[in-house]
């Protein structure tokens, strides 16, 4: 059978230790399934690259999924695009409900994470089909699309966004121009350091694991209070059993659907998917009132949305080589130090590994449920792991993550602290770290398609206007995003107004 | 009118051409985000300028202690090799984090140290063979 053929037992075991892994991460408040990939990037140097893409789909899916129990648990979520389940999972653990919820959320996760499978299976060869075509004036306008409607999402001003987007955009051209082999925009004193810029992944894991550690540490590494958690009260009512998801079908259906969705939206993470599943949840909900007092519905939604969103955020990524989220966007990384592109022509120049993917989403969405199901009592313990034991680990892996990729280079390791630092400083400076990551990463591709546009055009630039009906429409998708940014900018200012008065 | 949409376009310089963009725009919208937050505050006097960079009663020990201990463990890497500074490294980090010098923490920050070390320089150096400090 094809299935054993391309997942040979080792990516079985190491996809399952990504999801454990991934679960103990994501139920840690502070560490999300971004950060969990960001570390392990390093072990698969060593590993091929089927094997490698197991342990991190594994992570992914076991981080996206462990944020559900602390926010049942203790209120407070373990990844942003948990935020939702607090809503409605506390209250329940309130009541004596707090297994009811968890196997709850679990359920829903794993209805999420097959939904968002399939329509990536059907989804993602068809788009790239669709996308081989495309010139570089269609290619350059897909990465601007992906740039504005990130700076729409983002909090905070559509200009800081474009803003942060275009800083790292900026950051990623220092260097060599692939195409004429000059050097700009090096510091005096660089020159042999900077010649190939900074590298990738010692920005990533800088901005996501070692801002993480400062911001944490200025806070005073406190750990979650201990507090006692009454898992089950004694009555049948408190107890979990599937005919729960009777009612919910239509809510499993669109909370999933909705995620999926949101996730194909480049740049867009989590938090936005699994709040707008449950904003339609209580718009369609027979009893909106019961939601946020403990509703069973409201965890639904919230969990099947953001495991949704796992499959949806790995459609551009696989058929246009655009990240749908940060996640996505370090899941490009590791296709990258294994040497390979991820395009329009990925799927159909690599099935194996297509499919290697296709097959551990199913094998991870499978581990997750039954890990976390069988074992929701034990899990509750992990909410109060001590991060002084936690963080000091995860740097010594961030340092041997970034001295090792370039086969021991020490600036790489001052790459990884100055983009720390900076990681650290930048959201309160107001620049937005989802977009300069997508600019950082996109940066390169953007200015390799504009450059070859104008040599094709000579440069006139009219031609990103002219260039046929696809760029006309994604002009359109480009002026769209803006404008429901400003719609809601200002719709957001109203509201403060009338509550203000 | 398709001179305004035209750029001066030759091999030898394309290397400069989007740097100068990106620089361009990114000037123009900085000079607006900084005019339109001065306008702001020109016309909301009540609200004072004070920007915040640390969150109220941050804790300095940890804060300033943890970007000390990462320069002085960076430099030490090249020095003293990868064993014996990770050691040192996390314990003085985990210890920082506790917060006391009770005995228990100690010996709590040592074994952390001490075993996440082996570990990772087992897993890594010798198992995937992957170059360390």
């Amino acid at each position: 059978m094809q299935f054993f053929e391309i997942l040979t037992p080792m990516t079985i075991l190491l996809c399952s230790l990504g999801v454990f892994i991934g679960i103990v991460m994501g139920a840690i408040p502070g560490m999300t399934a971004t950060m969990a990939i960001a570390i392990f990037l390093p072990i698969t140097y060593a590993l091929d690259m089927i094997e490698s893409i197991g342990l991190l789909i594994g992570l992914y899916v076991g981080g996206i999924s462990g944020g559900l129990v602390p926010a049942v648990l203790i209120n407070i979520p373990g990844t942003p695009s948990s935020l939702t389940t607090t809503f409605d999972g506390y209250p329940m653990t309130q009541k004596g409900e707090g297994e009811k919820a968890l196997k709850v959320g679990v359920t829903a996760s794993v209805f999420g994470g097959f939904f968002s499978l399939a329509v990536l299976y059907f989804f993602a060869p068809m788009l790239s089909t669709f996308a081989i075509d495309f010139s570089s004036v269609e290619m350059f306008l897909i990465i601007l699309f992906a740039m504005t409607i990130i700076a729409s999402i983002s909090k905070g001003s559509l200009l800081g966004g474009i803003f942060s987007g275009l800083l790292g955009i900026l950051i990623s051209l220092i260097g060599t121009f692939t195409i004429n082999n000059e050097t700009r925009l090096i510091p005096p004193g660089f020159e042999s350091e900077l010649i190939y810029g900074f590298t990738l992944l010692p920005v990533l894991i800088g901005l996501f694991a070692v801002g993480q550690l400062l911001e944490e540490a200025e806070k005073g590494m406190k750990a979650s209070a201990h507090q006692k958690i009454k898992l089950q009260k004694g009555d049948t009512k408190s107890k979990f059993s599937f005919r729960l998801f009777k009612n919910q079908k239509v809510n499993v259906v669109r909370s999933s659907l909705l995620g999926t969705f949101i996730g194909m939206l480049p740049g867009v993470g989590g938090s936005a998917a699994s709040i707008t599943a449950y904003s339609q949840a209580k718009n369609f909900s027979k009893n909106p009132k019961e939601l946020g007092k403990g509703s069973p519905e409201g965890v639904v939604a919230s969990e099947s949305a953001n495991n949704g969103l796992i499959g949806g955020a790995l459609v551009p990524m696989l058929s246009l080589g655009i990240p749908g989220d940060s996640t996505t966007a370090i899941l490009i990384a590791a296709f990258l130090l294994q040497g390979i592109q991820v395009g329009p022509l990925f799927i159909s120049s690599n099935p194996d590994l297509w499919s290697g993917m296709v097959f551990a989403l199913i094998v991870a969405n499978i581990a997750m449920f039954f890990m976390m199901f069988l074992t929701v009592k034990y899990f509750a313990k992990i909410v109060f792991i001590p991060k002084y034991l936690i963080f000091p680990i995860i740097i010594v892996a961030c340092v041997i993550g970034s001295y090792a990729i370039n086969n021991g280079i020490m600036f790489d390791v001052w790459t990884l602290l100055l983009f720390g630092f900076l990681g650290y400083i930048f959201p309160k400076l107001g620049i937005q770290i989802p977009s300069f990551l997508i600019g950082f990463i996109l940066g390169a591709e953007a200015e390799k398609n504009f450059i070859d546009t104008l040599q094709g055009s000579g440069g006139d630039l009219s031609v990103f206007f002219t260039n046929g009906p696809v760029a006309i429409v994604l002009w359109i998708l480009i002026l769209g995003s803006i404008i429901f940014s400003v719609a809601d900018y200002r719709k957001g200012k109203k509201e403060e107004a009338t509550y203000a008065s | 009118m398709s001179e305004v949409f035209t750029i001066d376009f030759s091999y030898s310089t394309s290397h400069l051409i989007f740097p100068r963009i990106i620089i361009g725009l990114l000037i123009l919208l900085g000079a607006i985000l900084l005019i339109t937050n001065f306008l702001k505050r020109l016309r909301d006097q009540s609200k004072v300028f004070k920007f915040k960079l640390f969150t109220d009663n941050y804790d300095k020990a940890k804060f300033y202690g943890s970007i000390v201990l990462l320069i002085t463990y960076a430099v030490s890497l090249e020095q003293i090799g990868f064993f014996l500074s990770s050691v040192i490294f996390v314990t003085l980090l985990t210890l920082l984090y506790i917060g006391n010098l009770k005995r228990k923490s100690i010996l709590i920050s040592l074994v952390n140290s001490m075993s996440i070390t082996f570990v990772f320089w087992y897993v890594f150096g010798q198992l995937f063979d992957i170059t360390l400090p």
